[in-house]
């Protein structure tokens, strides 16, 4: 190679190796702002101020879920398996909604420590597979938190 | 090795073998989108979560997939034009951007559409959304720096030092999913075991979609850049003998 073309070359990678620990180094100084939800854990931590609007995002814990009968309010607690959060929503859940699913809901903690949500989205996993093989594991007895446990 | 870098650089030895190559494409496209298709909007089976809505996948991942290519080698090509000053290169990467902007943009609009129902919202700012539209952007951006570059060989430097800079993205967007917490899903591990989650009536005939996105990308870009070649090269004798040949 030309003596030129390898100052050209180096002078390239520098610019490009050098904006990639730029960009790299404020991305991770910026995580928290980049992430999409705070866990549970996050929450029990303090870091959350009351009234501040956030998302929170965790499993729906197995059977949290209290649907009002009169109207569309829904109660339920969501959880990343070391701590929980209590929720309350009043609107139309999405068809993934179950327990045991991921889940984010956006709203804010309440005083009183539970997050009134405005809104709640279905997390789906990276876990496909057909009706039929999911219905002959479960009739199986395969354990199906191993599985969706994934998603989170 | 050199020998034959600096033949395909070529403009002329490149439009001959590609000439070549097209019909093989065109038809090897034809098999693999044909199988794909029909095996994935047909025969995969409907999904224990979100039911049929998994057919779009054979879709978003495909366009998503390629869009990614597309950055790495504008960038490949863009450092091509910038150490070597190889004409072909440039005609490549200009060629390639509109593709690029497209995948990008049908893999925003795909997703938006399983996101719907899926989780509820076609948008929201998670990283692997945010970064994939700056993707969109960057394509866009770099198609305009082009045109608003009246010289050739400006607007040549200007758009690859542009893509090598957006390169910085592609990794990012690979790696949203696992860096940061997201509504989008991780990548799936695929499993071998027809009992397991991702079995292979799952991902076989998503590999064959990709295949055939793939060739219909390549051709698609074999094109522009053949019809860039005789644009650029239209003085040169053997264009012209092209044409008077008729």
């Amino acid at each position: 190679m030309k003596a030129h073309r390898k100052k050209k070359l180096s002078i390239i990678l520098f610019i490009a190796v050098g904006l990639s620990i730029a960009i790299g180094l404020s991305l991770f100084a910026l995580s928290n702002n980049i992430d999409l939800f705070y866990t549970p854990t996050q929450v029990a931590a303090g870091e959350v101020t009351p009234g501040q609007r956030i998302r929170v995002g965790g499993m729906v814990k197995e059977g949290t879920v209290e649907h009002n009968q009169d109207e569309l309010e829904v109660s339920f607690i969501t959880t990343d398996y070391s701590h929980d959060v209590q929720v309350l929503y009043t609107g139309i859940l999405p068809d993934l909604f179950r327990e045991g699913q991921g889940i984010v809901a956006e709203g804010m903690l309440t005083s009183a420590g539970v997050f009134q949500a405005s809104r709640v989205l279905a997390k789906h996993d990276e876990n496909y597979m057909s009706a039929e093989v999911r219905s002959a594991l479960e009739s199986a007895g395969v354990d199906s938190d191993g599985m969706s446990s994934g998603a989170y | 090795m050199w020998l034959w870098f600096s033949k395909l650089g070529s403009p002329r030895w490149f439009y001959e073998l590609s000439g070549k190559w097209l019909p093989w494409l065109y038809a090897a496209m034809v098999v693999f989108m044909a199988v794909g298709l029909t095996w994935a909007l047909l025969f995969v089976p409907a999904d224990y979560q979100q039911g049929e809505t998994i057919r779009i996948m054979y879709v978003h991942v495909p366009v998503a997939s390629i869009s990614l290519a597309c950055f790495p080698l504008m960038a490949v090509a863009g450092t091509i034009t910038l150490v070597w000053r190889m004409k072909l290169a440039d005609m490549v990467a200009k060629c390639v951007a509109p593709i690029g902007a497209w995948f990008s943009g049908l893999a925003l609009l795909s997703g938006a559409i399983w996101g719907e129902p899926i989780w509820g919202v076609w948008w929201t700012w998670d990283a692997r959304l945010t970064s994939m539209l700056i993707q969109f952007f960057l394509f866009i951006g770099v198609i305009a720096l082009r045109s608003a570059i009246e010289s050739q060989d400006a607007a040549a430097k200007a758009c690859a030092i542009l893509a090598i800079v957006g390169a910085i993205n592609v990794p990012i967007i690979k790696y949203s999913v696992e860096w940061w917490n997201t509504l989008h899903q991780p990548a799936s591990r695929i499993s071998m075991d027809p009992m397991a989650p991702n079995p292979p009536e799952i991902w076989v005939p998503l590999l064959i979609m990709i295949a055939g996105v793939y060739l219909f990308f390549i051709i698609t870009l074999l094109l522009r850049t053949r019809n860039e070649i005789l644009v650029r090269e239209r003085r040169s004798k053997w264009v012209q003998d092209l044409v008077r040949k008729g």
